[in-house]
């Protein structure tokens, strides 16, 4: 008798179709995949419908790996509905983890971002005021889209999360270990950050660190780096300090700085006011004049501290909203 | 009802939570608005907790150290002095005004000081009103 | 929550209570999480008051105590001795302070009652997060460095050579006895101050326990109580190889004060008016046993100028306390050299406050001193006069008790000038690390209780660097300073605060944010294990590094993230 085969789902919210790329970047491992699973619903490489998760048992899927943030109520209303009828809930990603880069949408309102793609735009006829509405009544009858919420929010702030799998996208060996021990029913505490190190980029970072004292910021582009040494003693924004580990510090590896997109250390409740805590403190002045000079070369603060965790930040969002 | 500002002040314990208690020794009096939390050096102050007062409801943030070339840790204060302009740039990304949050230099000799700093504070996040963001993440909340 | 929090608001007799409702205080954290009992209390840092929390942690199992009252600067240590008395880690308490920065300060019952609440919700919130820490004990060298060489550093460095424990005095100039070499006689005895220093310079100079070491400074000090390495070189140039490093467990800071410079003081005209002098022009004259005009004259008429650079809102502020008195001294000894000498002493408060002084007051006035009471911030303006004047020079002032402008005749005028703290006292309290007030002095512990002690445990300031007073104050409190030592000395080991930093290694990364940012140098980089860690024996326990771990790997003992969080949701 065949051995029941895992049933899962992997599914995307407001995301950009890597975290699947990176499923599938697992190469020949896709194919012990699907022959130990049955891939429910994956929209990006199968035909599987939400009819066809309506009508499943609660619990009837073992793991679902959920990438993509929540923007709008399609993303929502799925979130719950594959929650209900999941064993294991997995955020897969920053954007479901921590809101990724769709979250910097929250420094913008719903107003705004409407009348950036829809109204003041190039490719849009001068005076056209069409705006996406959420029903439509037409001869053929009710039409509905889904609802483009205020902001966005990542996957635990909709449902109960059991795991997390962070990155940008994750890294592949990281997903042939998750699935695995999915498969081999070898999960650790519920709660947990899987696929990740308990500490940051710099203890996996093969660079030089001697002495943390900046005068000067740059931008990657801007010096011509030294190879060995650290990039942050270099003036170079990197987040590894304040970032977990467990990439392989692709990005420190090929020159440029980390970004943050494995999300903050164990405990640390806001990545980007840590990281502005760290960065701050180096600087090597003591004149408030100056100080201020040297942090001009820091052109986009938010965009460094919060390139990644926008959603999952204390403050979560731009204030006033429209 | 008038808008009372609710101000969380971090005080540094050997200068300015000292001048802090001078006022108070010296009757001198000032508005009720800061509620102060001590701590050993203004070098302690986390932008975090900058970050979770505001989270928190406050209307402003008040730290407090040592005069510069005095800090009792020797260069605690110097560490404040360079954390602050960056968290108040990064708060005005997020939209807050950067007059919300106030670092002054107080010692422990500055009862009088100390009382004219929360005054000026106090009124200057009175103008500009109540800080939005614990009501904006609730009335966030209303629209699922 | 499995803790219980006993919760104290204090009254304060009517401090508190005038302005707080205490009661309403106590019944708005009656119901949170955690509290066991709340009580409302008249004075709760008095022996019933301390009692009746220690009978409560007994009785009720309490495990943790919150008071609401004075400032924790005030009563942080008696209450945490209460609770060692009844039994729990001294850690398990929170203090609010309702006083200091709420009923004293705030008129507004409302308000203030409203804050009281609170700041004391932030407290029970934050002491259920508080950890039992242990004090660590830290040896005691029972070597001190005494810094100045004047009474009351000879002083110090006698008694403590005398106690039988070694000492290194350190002495910017080639000689000892400071600005009391400096003096003749002594008020209000007239006792000779070179006898007063000779003994003493001489026993300092012969004690074998005694390290002298004339024209040197103290370059650098590291280190912690009982544990201190000063770093002593030649003074006036910077620190370099000519230096040594002493090991020593306390420093006494003994470094004086400075004069007031009469030039500042245009309309005196000190350095442009040869017959206009200082106290310690004067005192010069006296040692050599002759007041004599520029031109050789003995003076027939002398005027004694007080508060020059005192008591003035252009100047100093406060009061030099010992001129008032070396003032009438100055009448006697001029009169002693010029029987026939007319004395004017111009006034503006005769300060006379010690043992002896009222009766050298009266002494003044009966050998027929001329006293002239001065208006206070009125600055007199002595000119040359003219010769059917008969003198050389006339001071203009305004005499309080007759209510008209005057010109006293003059052929000699005494500047008594102020005491003002040393032009490098600022350079002293930074190397030691001190605190200035803005007079420059260095400020005590505290001002009544502890008026030698300074926030730098271990280090301690007697005589005139601290504020301007005479010898038997100097005297006294370098004594004071020395039986505090004695007194550590005695113990053998040092309690140190149980509050440092901790690195988790579990959490650590290398990242090496923290290691330039101590100024302590407490936080060292183990390059195999690719980790740092804190000494904690070196660590004062600031939070810098704790704040700037951007992985959250330092914890700050008893300031905790967590502790502080807890106590921002409490206060909003």
């Amino acid at each position: 008798m065949a051995e029941r085969k895992l049933q899962i789902a992997i599914y995307w919210g407001a995301g950009c179709g890597g975290c699947d790329v990176a499923v599938l970047d697992t190469n020949e491992f896709i194919l012990d995949v699907a022959a130990l699973a049955d891939i429910r619903l994956w929209p990006i490489a199968t035909d599987g419908k939400y009819s066809d998760v309506e009508a499943m048992a609660d619990g009837e899927l073992d793991l679902t790996l959920f990438n993509g943030a929540v923007r709008n109520s399609e993303n929502e209303h799925v979130a719950r509905l594959l929650r209900a009828k999941s064993k294991v809930m997995v955020a897969f990603g920053s954007c479901a983890h921590l809101g990724g880069i769709p979250g910097l949408a929250n420094l913008s309102s719903k107003r705004e971002i409407f009348e950036t793609a829809y109204l003041d735009n190039p490719s849009i006829e001068p005076g056209s005021t069409a705006l996406p509405l959420p029903g439509t009544r037409t001869e053929a009858g009710e039409l509905e889209i889904p609802v483009f919420y205020q902001r966005v929010y990542r996957l635990s702030d909709i449902v109960e999360v059991d795991y997390t799998v962070p990155g940008c996208p994750p890294a592949p060996e990281q997903v042939k270990t998750v699935l695995l021990a999915v498969a081999q029913g070898a999960l650790p505490a519920r709660g947990s950050i899987v696929g990740a190190s308990e500490r940051c980029v710099c203890d996996d970072c093969p660079r030089v660190k001697k002495e943390k004292k900046v005068r000067a910021f740059h931008r990657p582009w801007q010096i011509i780096q030294d190879q060995e040494l650290c990039l942050m003693e270099q003036g170079i924004l990197c987040a590894g300090s304040a970032t977990r580990s467990g990439c392989g510090v692709r990005c420190p590896n090929s020159g440029m700085p980390c970004r943050g997109c494995y999300g903050p250390a164990p405990h640390v409740v806001d990545q980007g006011a840590k990281l502005v805590s760290a960065v701050s403190s180096i600087i090597d002045s003591k004149d408030p004049g100056e100080i201020e000079r040297i942090l001009d070369g820091v052109p986009d603060i938010m965009g460094y501290a919060y390139r990644f965790g926008l959603p999952g930040s204390l403050l979560q969002r731009s204030h006033p909203h429209a | 009802m008038a808008f009372e500002p609710r101000i969380v002040g971090f005080l540094c314990n050997w200068c300015s939570y000292t001048g802090a208690d001078l006022a108070g020794t010296s009757r001198v009096k000032y508005p009720p608005n800061v509620r102060a939390i001590r701590v050993m050096c203004s070098a302690r102050v986390d932008p975090t907790f900058v970050v979770k007062a505001f989270r928190e409801g406050a209307d402003g943030v008040l730290i407090c150290g040592c005069h510069p070339g005095d800090c009792h840790y020797s260069e605690g204060n110097y560490k404040t002095m360079r954390r602050v302009p960056m968290l108040k740039r990064l708060l005005a990304d997020y939209g807050i005004e950067p007059e919300r949050v106030r670092l002054e230099w107080v010692s422990a000799s500055e009862g009088q000081r100390f009382a004219e700093v929360v005054g000026e504070i106090t009124e200057a996040v009175r103008r500009l009103g109540p800080c939005r963001i614990k009501s904006n993440l609730e009335t966030d909340l209303a629209e699922r | 929550m499995d803790c219980r929090i006993g919760v104290y608001v204090c009254n304060c007799g009517t401090n508190i209570a005038k302005v707080v409702d205490c009661d309403e205080v106590a019944r708005a954290v009656r119901g949170m999480p955690g509290v066991a009992v709340v009580r409302s209390y008249k004075y709760n840092c008095s022996n019933p008051g301390q009692e009746m929390i220690v009978q409560d942690i007994r009785d009720l199992g309490l495990d943790r105590v919150v008071v609401a009252a004075c400032s924790p600067r005030m009563h942080e240590p008696t209450f945490r001795k209460a609770l060692a008395m009844g039994g729990i880690n001294p850690y398990f308490l929170e203090m609010a302070n309702i006083r200091e920065q709420c009923s004293w300060v705030h008129d507004d019952p409302r308000a203030a009652t409203d804050k009281a609440i609170a700041l004391t919700r932030a407290a029970v919130r934050r002491v259920a997060l508080h950890e039992p820490l242990e004090k660590r004990y830290v040896d005691m060298n029972p070597s001190t460095l005494v810094l100045g060489g004047g009474i009351a550093g000879l002083t110090a460095a006698l008694e403590l050579a005398m106690s039988g424990q070694p000492v290194i005095l350190v002495e910017r100039e080639d000689h000892l006895g400071g600005n009391l070499a400096r003096t003749d006689l002594t008020a209000p005895f007239l006792d000779s101050a070179r006898d007063l220093l000779r003994d003493r310079v001489a026993r300092v100079s012969g004690n074998p326990r005694v390290t002298l070491l004339l024209r040197s400074e103290l370059k650098e000090l590291q280190g912690f109580v009982g544990n201190f390495m000063a770093r002593v070189g030649p003074a006036g140039i910077p620190a370099g190889e000519a230096d040594q490093t002493y090991p020593v467990g306390s420093v006494v800071v003994c470094t004086g004060y400075q004069p007031f410079d009469a030039a500042r003081i245009a309309s005196f005209g000190y350095g442009r008016l040869p017959d206009v002098v200082t106290s310690f022009d004067l005192e010069r004259m006296l040692r050599e046993g002759r007041v004599l005009t520029d031109k050789g004259k003995p003076p027939r008429y002398a005027a004694i100028i007080h508060c020059v650079g005192s008591r003035s809102e252009t100047w100093h502020p406060y009061c030099s306390r010992v001129c008032c008195m070396t003032a009438l001294k100055y009448g006697h000894e001029i009169r002693a050299t010029n029987p026939d000498c007319f004395i004017y002493d111009l006034y503006i408060d005769m300060h006379a406050f010690g043992k002896g002084m009222e009766d050298f007051y009266r002494r003044s006035a009966e050998i027929k001193t001329i006293f002239i009471l001065n208006e206070k911030n009125s600055v007199p303006e002595i000119l040359p006069a003219e010769p059917r004047h008969g003198c050389g020079m006339l001071i203009r002032a305004r005499d309080m008790l007759c209510g008209e402008d005057v010109e006293i005749p003059a052929d000699l005028v005494v500047l008594m000038v102020g005491m003002e703290a040393r032009h490098d006292a600022g350079k002293v309290a930074h190397v030691v690390n001190i605190s200035q007030d803005k007079d420059g002095w260095f400020i005590e512990s505290h001002p009544k209780l502890d008026p030698v002690a300074t926030t730098t445990d271990g280090v301690f300031i007697a005589g005139t660097c601290s504020s301007p007073k005479d010898i038997p104050d100097s005297v006294a409190q370098a004594r004071a300073a020395v039986a505090r030592i004695l007194a550590k000395i005695a113990r053998g080991r040092i309690e140190v605060d149980a509050v440092y930093a901790e690195v988790d290694e579990q959490s650590c990364s290398g990242c090496r944010m923290c290691n330039e940012l101590c100024p302590y140098a407490a936080i060292a980089y183990d390059e195999e294990k690719g980790r740092s860690h804190v000494i904690s024996a070196l660590c004062k326990a600031c939070g810098t590094c704790v704040a700037a771990c951007p992985s959250g790997a330092i914890k700050g003992r008893h300031f905790t993230d967590a502790q502080i969080f807890a106590q921002i949701e409490g206060v909003l």
